[in-house]
């Protein structure tokens, strides 16, 4: 941790954050709450069919319509290409996404037409009007459908229905299967659902044409690469956009694309030339901004007697839906779950088939936690199933597998070097945590009541902040390898910082301050941080993949190390002092063992602008760096964490209940516990929100069937129990102040230990192996058949 | 576009207009009123995010009319503090104990949050589960917004205030 100031550290308290009394007041700024002078407001038409040929678009209707300004459909936008992101896989298939739809659509909600009116009910009245002819073609609801013979292509010139395929084989997987004493066939299923923010997409844009800039204010996690992504496909040349990311109400991966809404409302403003302004209903968010985690996971594991796990194979479908995302491709969940699918083990013998499959749904991309929920799922079931195999405990079997703190570091069998964790720790920790003898009384207890508790575990490590190299590996064509801060001291010896990363729930306005703060020994409302414009903030990739406190965080903590060496410079002409012997301290710098010989921080801070003639030779003007970071090896930090579950199943019913819930996470060096602490708890809540309620299900036809949040099911404060949440430490060795990132990991370890769990809970009615989420209550009915039936067949 | 005449009260102001028939409360709050701390989430009256109070309960102000809101008291989170140094004791709570994240269902979490307490100033963690179970909120997993709701309860009960129930 940094000891730099002889002050008590903000780094490690669990400082209150500064940007909260904004939102506990009504002020927050979120996109709806701008206006614009002379704004209109628009309303899209969406597609009713799942797949079909666009035969015309009559917008004749809707523009006659008194309030309404503009009608456009795909053909007006001929100017605009559509948006692609393509892989380097050679196997790669490309798609074009269009910002509406022009012959074809793909899905059901993609936009097809946009009405420009004087306010959003008029808008949406047009919407009405306008008339799509289609011709239906064959749709395609699933993977299955996607991938057997002769079904119909997805997109022109494609040879199958795969986005990109991929293979992977290391070690010797033939000769230790061969060998191996036993080898167990699972199949892991993941049905789809998403993020869900509680603020839907919203998008204003407003033409500048004195100034010619284009100003758009969405509500994004990836302001700077959707100023690229619309200067590249828009046309407009990149200094004449300016994109402003203001407060967000949530984005959990999924508001960290390029949408083809923010395109068309660019359009829009440079076409009627007046701000105009989207604001996403439920139902359009639920249709068509992103879906995520539809995974099927078919795996051969390979084990010995004494349950060490020698091999692994499998075969990993996810369905991308319609078209490749910006900036991640199609390629992210598929890539992600086969690299990290092995997990905390010691296993070195490995193969994996990835498919990224196009189905008429809308497109897949990054939530919170991109596929290790489920590559989790796969290996946390794996190893019950080699325990339930060989009559051990499923603790034992993680013991014998599990990495141990000399291995670290550890290059895995894939190529990821796992820097340093405490996953055999946090195992024993957690069951401390828990009182795992308790629950296991407290389950024995309730059967003997009639009643049918559980109790599950999982654990996993994080990949976190990965960085350029693992980048290069996934094949994208951005290399998402560095975010940046600028750190700038003003006369007055305040700190303005503007980092590249967006800050929407997560606290970077406080946990940014507390690290600057301790460098530059200022208190903490000296420090103020920017995010969001692109027209002030440096460029960067943005808020994703648990990577902030690490890539900005590391950045900022730089860049005001490089401010502080330039007033130790001009404090040791003041001081006439060696700068070597110079510290900073209560905002002062100060000769080390002589508190009395010092200068104030502010005083130096208005010589540098005022007083230039003092300022040591070869010193510019000026206390502002700024730094770039790209934690190293490049291939991520690595975070843990070990959950346990207890639940209630009502057999009869369904109904799952989750009464308890255990975490033991390590993320290195916490900058601020009581914000590490949040994000593990809104993690778990989504979790197991995954595990038991939500799912975007599509019928044969593939028409979501999901529309409201009557249908799909959030987890509300019933649905979650108290999570306690212990802490290990175990700071990274590459990354600067030995942080590793935690925004996903809460997420994780729901899915396998709410199903193990589950499990546990029907073992009295029968054996059944619990391998498909969410458990809603038809599916729990199933598996209490199936062990009704297994119970049935031992008898 | 038909229009209804009505004269609502928001927060201690009577406001008497003209509103268009159709519209939501939440969008006159919001649009005619430029309250903006009423969020707006679902539209469909599941989340909770769009709550205020309606005569001193919690309601869901996407799924009223504002026109037939006549002679109705509304209260919004803009009633509670006029400035960061003035919160109240909810408020507070909230921002001790890390009750929120990105903020947004942060104004119909505070406003149900502070109509409970106003019938029970000593409610259990259960109840206080029960009474903000309609108020989805996807960052905090829920666990600090109970102890923030327990630490309002225990600062009202401190101050001994009466409870208008």
């Amino acid at each position: 941790m940094p000891d730099k100031a002889g002050q008590p550290k903000l780094f490690g308290a669990r400082v209150k954050r500064v940007e909260d009394p904004r939102f506990l007041t009504g002020r927050g700024r979120y996109v709806d709450d701008f206006v614009r002078p002379g704004m209109l407001h628009v309303a899209f038409v969406r597609s009713t069919e799942a797949h079909a040929d666009v035969l015309s678009v009559d917008v004749s209707g809707a523009r006659a319509m008194e309030g309404v300004h503009a009608v456009i459909s795909g053909e007006d936008l001929a100017h605009v290409k559509p948006i692609t992101c393509n892989s380097t896989y050679p196997s790669w298939q490309p798609t074009k996404f269009h910002a509406l739809a022009r012959d074809r659509v793909r899905f059901v909600g993609e936009a097809v037409a946009a009405v420009v009116a004087d306010d959003r009910y008029l808008a949406e009245d047009a919407t009405e009007l306008v008339q799509v002819a289609y011709r239906p073609l064959e749709p395609i609801a699933s993977v299955t459908a996607a991938i057997r013979e002769g079904a119909p292509r997805l997109h022109d010139g494609w040879e199958d229905n795969f986005f990109v395929k991929r293979h992977v084989k290391i070690g010797e997987p033939d000769r230790v299967f061969e060998e191996a004493h036993g080898v167990l066939e699972l199949d892991l299923i993941t049905h789809r659902s998403t993020g869900i923010p509680m603020e839907n997409r919203g998008v204003i844009a407003e033409y500048d044409p004195a100034d010619e800039v284009l100003t758009v204010w969405t509500s994004t996690q990836i302001p700077h690469l959707v100023r690229t992504g619309l200067a590249d496909f828009l046309g407009v040349p990149e200094h004449r956009i300016r994109v402003i990311g203001p407060d967000v109400g949530g984005g959990f991966g999924i508001k960290g694309h390029l949408f083809p809404e923010e395109i068309v409302l660019a359009a829009l403003a440079m076409q009627v030339q007046r701000p105009v302004k989207w604001i996403e209903d439920r139902r359009e968010h639920l249709l068509a901004c992103i879906h995520a985690r539809e995974h099927d996971h078919h795996l051969q594991v390979a084990y010995q007697p004494d349950g060490e796990v020698v091999g692994l194979r499998a075969r990993i479908y996810v369905d991308c839906g319609a078209y490749s995302v910006y900036p991640w491709t199609s390629t992210m969940d598929t890539g992600m779950a086969l690299g990290i699918l092995p997990g905390p083990y010691r296993i070195r013998h490995y193969e994996c088939e990835a498919y990224s499959v196009t189905t008429n749904k809308c497109p897949l991309g990054p939530y919170r936690g991109v596929s290790r929920p489920q590559a989790c799922l796969s290996i946390e079931r794996a190893m019950d199933e080699v325990a339930r195999a060989l009559g051990m405990d499923p603790l034992d079997v993680r013991r014998r597998n599990v990495l141990q703190v000399h291995d670290y570091p550890y290059e895995s069998v894939t190529g990821l070097v796992y820097d340093s964790a405490s996953v055999a720790e946090s195992l024993e920790k957690v069951l401390e945590l828990c009182d795992w003898g308790e629950l296991q009384r407290r389950k024995q207890a309730a059967r003997a009541e009639g009643r049918y508790f559980g109790v599950g575990f999982g654990h996993y490590i994080e990949q976190t902040a990965h960085a350029t190299q693992e980048f290069i590996k996934r094949g994208v064509p951005i290399i998402f390898g560095y975010e940046s801060a600028n750190v700038r001291m003003d006369p007055s010896g305040k700190v303005l910082v503007h980092v590249s990363t967006h800050s929407h729930g997560q606290g970077h306005e406080t946990t940014y301050a507390q690290v600057v703060a301790d460098e530059l020994a200022l208190p903490l409302e000296d420090v103020r941080i920017v995010f969001g414009d692109t027209s002030s903030t440096p460029y960067g990739h943005g808020t994703f993949a648990s990577r902030s406190a690490v890539l900005a965080g590391g950045a900022a903590i730089q860049a005001a190390g490089r401010v502080r060496d330039l007033l130790i410079s001009f404090a040791a002409k003041e001081l006439e002092a060696n700068p070597n012997d110079l510290e900073l301290a209560d905002g002062h710098v100060a000769v080390k063992g002589s508190p009395d010989k010092r200068v104030a921080i502010a005083q130096l801070a208005r010589w540098t602008y005022w007083r230039p003639e003092r300022l040591p030779d070869g010193m510019e003007p000026r206390l502002e760096a700024v730094a770039s970071y790209d934690a190293p090896p490049g291939t991520g930090t690595f975070a843990n964490a070990a959950h346990v579950a207890l639940v209630e199943v009502d057999p009869d019913t369904g109904g799952v209940k989750t009464l308890g819930y255990w975490v033991v996470e390590d993320c290195g060096h916490m900058i601020n516990p009581l914000v590490v602490e949040g994000q593990v708890h809104g993690g778990v809540a989504q979790g197991i929100g995954g595990a038991l309620l939500e799912e975007l299900v599509y019928d044969e036809n593939a028409q979501l069937m999901t529309t409201t949040f009557l249908d799909y099911r959030l987890p509300g404060a019933t649905d979650i129990p108290h999570i306690a949440v212990g802490h290990l430490s175990t700071p990274s060795p590459f990354t600067v102040s030995g942080i590793k990132g935690m925004g996903e990991g809460g997420a994780i370890g729901p899915g396998p230990a709410i199903a193990a769990a589950v499990q546990d809970a029907l073992k009295p009615i029968g054996d059944v192996f619990v391998n498909e989420l969410p458990l809603t209550p038809e599916r729990v009915r199933r598996f209490v058949r199936i062990a009704e039936e297994s119970a049935g067949d031992r008898t | 576009m038909i229009t209804t005449a009505v004269t609502i009260t928001v927060n201690g102001e009577a406001y008497s207009t003209e509103v268009e028939s159709r519209k939501l409360l939440c969008d006159f709050i919001r649009e005619d009123l430029r309250l903006t701390g009423t969020h707006v989430g679902c539209e469909q009256g599941v989340c909770g995010t769009c709550t205020v109070l309606l005569d001193g309960q919690p309601v869901r102000s996407c799924l009223l009319f504002a026109a037939q809101l006549e002679g109705a008291c509304v209260e919004t989170i803009e009633s509670l503090a006029t400035d960061n140094e003035h919160l109240h004791p909810v408020q507070r709570g909230f921002w001790e104990k890390h009750g929120l994240q990105c903020g947004f269902c942060t104004p119909g979490m505070v406003l149900t949050a502070k109509a409970l307490l106003e019938e029970n100033p000593d409610p259990t963690d259960e109840q206080i589960r029960t009474a903000i179970a309609g108020n989805i909120c996807r960052c905090t997993g829920y666990v600090f917004i109970v102890e923030a709701i327990q630490a309002a309860a225990r600062e009202l009960r401190e101050r001994g205030e009466a409870v208008d129930a």
